[in-house]
């Protein structure tokens, strides 16, 4: 039992990492139609932004500083290549993206090496809480609650401002949005930067409870697009939905029987192509147009 | 006799051109492979790096048959290349311990991989694009983890080790290919002796393997699959089986990924899980596009480039991982066409004969996917094609409901509707681009409802489309023979080593279809560069080259000038004395004058139908065109 609910709690918040990945993919997606295969990028680069500065300037610092560090970051690299190939294959996409990401890794292992480096729990945040029969870190369930307010605001900005309009709107029909005097090219970049900063400000939150490496960005990125394709790709409650489900069932199943973890989420993941290539919660229409 | 005689002679000789194109291809491949260890040496290769080049080349040149002409981005290869090296591995542990044997290790493995690929692509090749990469790679991540996993066979993280040298049986001899050439300095191109019999077995593999893609991609096979990657929904509307093509090609480069995985693995003696990772499929991106894809031998340029200067670089600076990155970076953003294909700068083109001889006659033989219609369905002798309460819906929009339409054998029948009345989605139900929501449709009185697009095309019915949809990069030629190929050799046809030439019945359809629609003029010209009135009539020209029994024309005269509107209208009358002919258009004039009879389609079913004359005079129809309005009430408002 002890066992069971420790498992659960795990699952939540490594879904919740994945979902937070997966909600920025998808919103690009939806938006730009563009398929980001640097998007784990951002999750390293705001892991690695968080360590340089909390060793300097403390925690909560590091936690400012990534998001807005990965956005710049974004914005320059939607300005200085992305802009390119929206118009592209998404064939040329995702090979732009998968070189973008291979550089962004390669950077990062020049500069802080290729070992995996952890973050220590800051002191005001350690122990356990009490949950039941058993005790849980509380950095882990604040963590949880943090992403979950922090999915929250992105919907929050979705549905209540002028820019989430648009990119709602866009994600409907991209043209017919510029042909009514939309400005879609900037909620575009303000759409792809929300999308890393989000990313960026989960990696370091999340690099007490896991390491990091150069690699992390493709390690986390790769569990995400699981995600968003059994959520359905450019669906945001898709991605909530399959990000959770995704980390729980591997969580389960690593208490089961832990071999099979790994495979299992592809095996999912293989399933709702083959059976609702859409996703859980996409639109068939999606699929249909990339 | 004489004039069956020209043509044989002009085909032999073409067919030995070709064969002495295909040998000085061999033999420049072969002097260039020669030359290329020996250049590698001064300028800081070494033989055994040339020899993992080559190998690895040949699981490139099998991601750009799927890249470059299939236009499949396969994100998994890594699951086929690691997994032939673990099968030769476990062969050659396990199953011939005592007498390693090189070509069974190395078969045993091809086999089994191309069973993978057909597996696996069996669920794969129904999805485009992302998708398609994304399944390839969660197939490719399964493969990992199990071997992963399954320690007793594979040894887990640590790999499989000190994997026996095998001996390559050749004729009388026990070939060890670890022996080295006979020793003799070459000065700055350093010594013979380096080199091992390796690299020579490794270059004949490559040889043979470009060869082999070579013929592939000229043949009747490649021809097909490069039709299919440039516009499938008119391949397979001409009748070519699109998932098949494209699970033959993911096969065979599975195949070929899994004979390069397997040889890196008994020259290496060791195969370690990374070569099942997501970076090794991510390689063979890299080296692929890097060389550039669509030249045969541009794979190799890349593979042979990236991995020299991982060799070089590595040594020097830790940075050579970003430099492999940011090269590309620039080429996809730089040089799309890849490093060799800015190089060269041209496309290769198909030679094709022009050679006539006298059609096949069309044989009506049963269809095994056709039922027996059921019974109080049964259609009247006449028809040709009837649909009973045919209907579709999407979502909960019922674009098409309760059709019940008829067409006698020879007749011309216009559909007329206002916009939105559902006449290109009624016409989609009738070819079987789409499947019905209810209803049937029986033609020649059995039930197709549930017969695909592409075999309604083999049963007669054909289809030109409302915006035309061509090969834009062919000729007009060469897009009226693919569609006649599509006549002669069925949805699929695994021929990857003979060309679509040899088949005089191809030629004289597409020469039959072009001159209906008097476009022989301008039979050589490419067909995206065609004026509209031209590019729609070679749409229908396609159609044609079918040999259907009916055809769907979707506003043939749409955005034609009235002087072409009125040739098309010609064109159209006199395919109809041949044919039944199905025709949606605006143009009331035309409609009025060659149709014999009109149906009306409004709000997704049929309001009326009946002669031009009985159409016109008809008040319901009057009403669904103009709203309910009178004419003199529209003019004032």
């Amino acid at each position: 039992m002890e066992a069971l609910i420790d498992a659960l709690l795990n699952g939540l918040v490594q879904g919740l990492i994945y979902v937070a990945i997966a909600v920025g993919l998808t919103i690009v997606f939806g938006t730009l139609r563009l398929v980001n295969f640097a998007h784990g990028a951002f999750y390293a680069v705001g892991a690695y932004t968080g360590l340089v500065v909390a060793e300097h300037y403390g925690f909560v610092t590091g936690l400012i500083a990534a998001p807005i560090a990965v956005a710049l970051f974004a914005i320059v690299l939607d300005r200085v290549v992305l802009r390119y190939f929206y118009d592209k294959t998404p064939t040329a996409q995702i090979l732009v993206t998968f070189g973008i990401a291979l550089v962004v890794e390669e950077t990062l292992r020049l500069i802080f090496g290729g070992t995996t480096q952890q973050y220590p729990t800051p002191a005001f945040l350690q122990g356990a809480v009490q949950l039941g029969p058993i005790a849980y870190p509380a950095y882990r369930l604040l963590f949880a609650v943090g992403v979950l307010i922090l999915i929250g605001l992105v919907w929050l900005f979705l549905i209540r401002t002028d820019y989430g309009l648009i990119v709602r709107a866009g994600t409907r029909d991209r043209i017919m949005v510029q042909l009514l005097g939309g400005n879609i090219r900037q909620a575009s970049t303000i759409v792809f930067a929300l999308g890393a900063a989000v990313a960026g400000l989960v990696g370091a939150a999340a690099s007490p409870i896991y390491s990091i490496d150069p690699g992390t960005g493709f390690e986390f990125l790769v569990p995400s697009f699981v995600v968003v394709v059994v959520g359905g790709l450019g669906s945001f409650w898709g991605a909530v939905l399959g990000g959770l489900l995704i980390g729980e069932l591997y969580s389960i199943t690593t208490l089961v029987y832990a071999p099979a973890a790994n495979v299992i989420i592809y095996v999912c993941m293989a399933l709702v192509l083959l059976f609702r290539p859409q996703g859980l919660l996409g639109e068939s229409e999606v699929i249909r147009q990339s | 006799m004489t004039t069956a005689s020209v043509p044989a002679e002009s085909a032999n000789a073409a067919r030995r051109s070709l064969i002495a194109s295909d040998l000085r291809f061999v033999l420049l491949a072969a002097l260039g492979l020669a030359l290329f260890p020996l250049l590698l040496h001064p300028i800081g290769g070494y033989a055994g790096l040339a020899t993992q080049i080559l190998i690895v080349s040949v699981a490139s040149i099998a991601f750009n048959l799927l890249l470059g002409y299939a236009g499949m981005l396969s994100y998994g290869q890594a699951m086929f290349y690691g997994g032939g090296g673990y099968v030769a591995a476990i062969l050659l542990l396990r199953a011939m311990p005592q007498h390693p044997n090189l070509w069974l290790a190395v078969l045993g493995a091809t086999l089994v991989t191309a069973i993978l690929a057909l597996l696996v692509g069996a669920v794969t090749v129904r999805l485009y694009g992302i998708y398609f990469a994304l399944l390839t790679l969660a197939f490719a991540q399964m493969v990992f983890f199990i071997v992963e996993q399954a320690k007793d066979w594979t040894n887990g993280d640590d790999g499989l080790q000190s994997i026996p040298n095998a001996v390559l049986p050749f004729g009388p001899w026990n070939l060890d290919l670890t022996q080295s050439l006979p020793s003799i300095d070459l000065g700055i191109f350093g010594n013979l002796g380096d080199i091992k019999l390796w690299y020579v077995f490794a270059a004949i593999v490559l040889i043979a393997v470009l060869l082999f893609t070579r013929l592939l991609t000229r043949s009747q096979f490649g021809e097909v699959l490069t039709a299919i990657r440039e516009n499938e929904e008119r391949s397979v509307m001409v009748g070519f089986s699109a998932p098949l093509y494209r699970l033959a090609a993911f096969g065979i480069a599975g195949a070929l990924t899994g004979l390069a995985g397997a040889l890196r693995a008994c020259y290496d003696g060791t195969v370690a899980v990374e070569s099942l990772s997501i970076e090794r499929s991510g390689q063979f991106v890299v080296y692929t596009v890097v060389g550039g894809v669509q030249t045969l031998v541009s794979p190799v340029v890349g593979t042979a480039l990236i991995m020299y200067l991982e060799n070089v670089l590595s040594g020097k600076t830790t940075a050579w991982r970003l430099i492999e990155g940011l090269i590309f970076v620039a080429v996809i953003v730089f040089l799309p066409r890849g490093v060799l294909g800015t190089l060269l700068k041209q496309r290769e083109k198909n030679p094709r004969s022009i050679f006539v001889r006298s059609l096949r006659p069309r044989t009506e033989e049963p269809d095994p996917l056709l039922k027996p219609v059921a019974e109080g369905h049964r259609a009247g002798p006449m028809s040709i094609i009837e649909t009973f309460k045919l209907g579709k819906l999407f979502g909960r929009f019922a674009a098409n409901h309760d059709i019940d339409f008829r067409v006698d054998p020879g007749e011309l029948r216009a559909v007329i509707g206002p916009n939105g009345a559902g006449k290109t989605t009624f016409f989609n139900l009738l070819s079987g681009t789409i499947a019905p929501s209810t209803g049937t449709i029986n033609y020649k009185g059995r039930d197709v409802s549930r017969v695909s697009g592409t075999n309604r095309v083999h049963l007669g019915i054909a289809k030109a489309f409302q915006t035309a949809s061509l090969y834009p990069d062919q000729t007009v030629r060469q897009n009226c023979r693919l569609a006649a190929l599509a006549r002669v050799q069925g949805p699929f046809a695994l021929q990857v080593l003979r060309r679509s030439t040899r088949l005089d019945d191809v030629d004289a359809l597409a020469e039959r279809a072009m001159d209906r629609l008097e476009l022989t003029g301008v039979a050589e010209v490419r067909a995206g560069d065609l004026s509209h009135g031209d590019k729609k009539r070679l749409d229908i020209a396609i159609a044609l080259a079918t040999q259907p029994q009916i055809l769907l024309l979707d506003e043939p005269v749409a955005g034609m000038s009235k002087d072409e509107a009125r040739k098309t209208e010609g064109l159209i009358r006199r395919l109809s004395t041949e044919m039944t002919v199905l025709v949606i258009e605006h143009d009331m004039e035309m409609v009025m004058g060659i149709s014999d009879t009109i149906t009306v389609l409004h709000q997704g079913t049929v309001l009326a139908t009946g002669t031009p004359a009985e159409i016109r005079d008809n008040q319901a129809v009057q009403e669904a065109y103009l709203g309910g309005h009178t004419e003199a009430e529209l003019a004032s408002g």
